[in-house]
């Protein structure tokens, strides 16, 4: 007990934050445009695709799963929605059977991983090839355009100059926030990702829980599919190319742990701002478009090593603490014994 | 709770349970009485874990009934028998590391704020959670560091405390402990050598399963021994030592002659009075 663990546990929780604001003043400094109201809406617009989907994509990696299809359920969902309106169903129809799609391979997954026990990694790499696959075969490649003022409202439009990508990001944030601290869920969660054979002895839906995260991630992936294809009003087979790369480097860089037990979707939020502030701060400056791909591998591989950096962090303050507190419970229950 | 119980706490009638070609458990009947502390002893593959894992819910028995407290249960889960008051502190103690000690301790079932509110939103009660924990511990006599530690910066000692306090907060009336000392130091095995008293103190019923024959002679009131999946012996601690259990288990002292001699193995008004002997 000294003033290293106190220490340790603040910049676990704040190092990120300051990372950050160090980040920004860098690109405040070195560019004049980054931080002008434009551009600042600019990027909380584009962090609330990844954002959105970072949310139970990092529910899932708590509880020890991940999720590698987010960009293809993403392009999936909008591709169909696309051909739906070609077809002349009309804009909630293609919008429900664009949402279901995305769902659904979102619940797929989920039976394959929660139930019949698949590798997460493999069905989810599976879903990554798949899904565009299935989404090139529909559309031939062809990009459907022109969906009308209405749809536009989704990805350009404003409430209160807010953006409505961002309103919905932040209505998902507060809900996803009031599970992850608020409800039993969380720490189930938690539990699962840490413990599993412990949750499952004690009765914690091991199951159930992750097979629900699936299938809000494909919902929230869906969303984000749909969001894309109104900003840039044209349903592409190139949307959502490397999202679930930015999606788990802002997971990971937020310091949830990829083993599973521990994280904070606060960090989450941070670390996926970080990643859209870095990607929007190297255009302002004029670093070359294939630079940025560097940089968001090297914030991958940083995120791991912080999270290899926690776990021996924790392993030393828990030998260094040992025997004193042994020793106070030992002298604790004999003294009770003795009142007894 | 501590009441003279018309019913045992815990009682099986003839249970079986087969895994493929193993039968792991043959009609095997006992009764645990509230307050009654039961060493649970055999060899490997007696069925001690089998019989462990049938009272906890994990596995449900293929003939025998399982009552608690007179009423026959059917768990279909862990949070079955768990709900019936039965606590079971694995030898991994079921603990989540990255988990607080107050997250551990409700874990799976945790208080939800009781205003319309919190009740749909399915909110959290932290803080009666916490002052549950604080006060539950300081009634048991427990020093642990603040509430809100990690498990992971708990001790072997302190995390067997945390995972043994988890059954008696609970108000359980029967705890299941399975090898709860084998993989602890003297002074921690201390610790929970003390636990098993106290929540005999507080009527619970415990059934302590271990190898440790020293061990279960000084805490237990009742020895039942399990060989090849059946009951063989089933009596009082007093006059038993070491090496009868010894060749109780492993079958060098005759069957009949020991249970002949120690007192009924069946259920029965004579095997009560067995329990309330202590």
């Amino acid at each position: 007990m000294s003033i290293a663990r106190p220490l340790q546990e603040w910049a676990q929780r704040n190092g990120l934050f300051f990372a950050l604001v160090i980040l920004i003043v860098f690109f405040w400094i070195t560019s004049e445009r980054f931080m002008t109201s434009a551009n600042v809406a600019v990027i909380l617009q584009q962090v609330s695709v990844d954002g959105l989907i970072a949310i139970p994509g990092a529910m899932l990696v708590l509880s020890g799963y991940v999720d590698l299809s987010v960009g293809s359920l993403a392009v999936l969902s909008a591709v169909i929605f696309g051909e739906a309106m070609q077809a002349g169903l009309g804009l909630a129809p293609s919008v429900i059977l664009g949402l279901a799609a995305g769902t659904g391979w979102g619940a797929f997954n989920g039976y394959l991983i929660a139930y019949l026990g698949f590798s997460p990694i493999i069905v989810t790499l599976g879903g990554l090839a798949g899904a565009r696959g299935l989404s090139q075969l529909i559309t031939h490649g062809f990009t459907v355009f022109g969906f009308g003022p209405l749809f536009a409202e989704l990805g350009n439009g404003t409430l209160l100059s807010v953006p409505v990508p961002v309103w919905i990001y932040a209505i998902a944030f507060i809900i996803g926030a009031h599970v992850w601290y608020q409800t039993p869920y969380g720490r189930h969660m938690a539990a699962i990702g840490g413990a599993r054979e412990a949750a499952r002895s004690l009765g914690i839906k091991t199951r159930v829980i992750p097979f629900w995260l699936y299938v809000a991630s494909g919902f929230a992936s869906a969303i984000g599919g749909l969001i894309v294809t109104s900003e840039l009003d044209g349903a592409s087979v190139s949307l959502g190319l490397g999202m679930e790369l930015d999606v788990l480097t802002g997971i990971l860089l937020g310091g949830v742990a990829f083993t599973g037990g521990r994280g904070s979707l606060f960090g989450v939020l941070f670390g996926t701002i970080f990643i859209g502030a870095l990607s929007n701060g190297l255009i302002q400056i004029n670093v070359s478009p294939y630079f940025q791909q560097v940089a968001v591998g090297m914030a991958l591989v940083f995120a791991a090593g912080l999270d290899v950096l926690y776990q021996r962090l924790d392993r030393i303050r828990f030998t260094e603490e040992e025997p004193p507190a042994a020793v106070a419970t030992a002298e604790a229950s004999e003294q009770a014994e003795e009142t007894a | 709770m501590t009441a003279p119980a018309r019913h045992p706490v815990l009682e099986l009638r003839s249970v079986s349970k087969s895994y493929g070609p193993v039968r792991a458990l043959r009609g095997v009947s006992l009764k645990v009485e509230a307050g009654e502390v039961v060493g649970l002893i055999g060899d490997n593959g007696a069925g001690k874990s089998t019989l462990i894992s049938l009272v906890s819910g994990s596995a449900p028995p293929d003939r025998g009934e399982i009552l608690v407290e007179g009423a026959e249960k059917t768990f279909e889960s862990a949070l079955d028998a768990r709900d019936a008051g039965i606590e079971t502190v694995f030898q991994a103690l079921a603990l989540a590391p990255t988990l607080n000690i107050v997250e551990n301790v409700y874990l799976g079932r945790e208080l939800l704020r009781r205003d319309p509110i919190g009740r749909s939103l399915k909110w959290l009660d932290k803080g009666a959670m916490r002052r549950e924990v604080a006060s539950g511990f300081q009634r048991l006599g427990l020093t642990l560091p603040a509430v809100t530690t990690k498990v992971a910066a708990l001790s072997g000692g302190q995390r067997q405390a945390v995972a043994i306090a988890r059954a008696v907060l609970w108000d359980s009336r029967i705890v299941l402990l399975d090898e709860p000392t084998a993989a602890l130091g003297v002074k921690q095995t201390e610790i929970v050598l003390g636990f098993i008293q106290r929540l005999k103190q507080h009527g619970v019923a415990v059934i302590f399963v271990s190898h440790n024959m020293q061990q279960v002679l000084r805490v237990v009131d009742r020895v039942i021994v399990l060989r090849l999946g059946r009951k063989v012996f089933d009596g009082a601690r007093a006059n038993l030592t070491g090496p009868q259990l010894v060749g109780l288990m492993t079958g060098a002292l005759a069957e009949e002659a020991s249970v002949a001699r120690a007192a009924p193995a069946v259920p029965g008004p004579s095997s009560k009075e067995c329990g309330n002997a202590v």
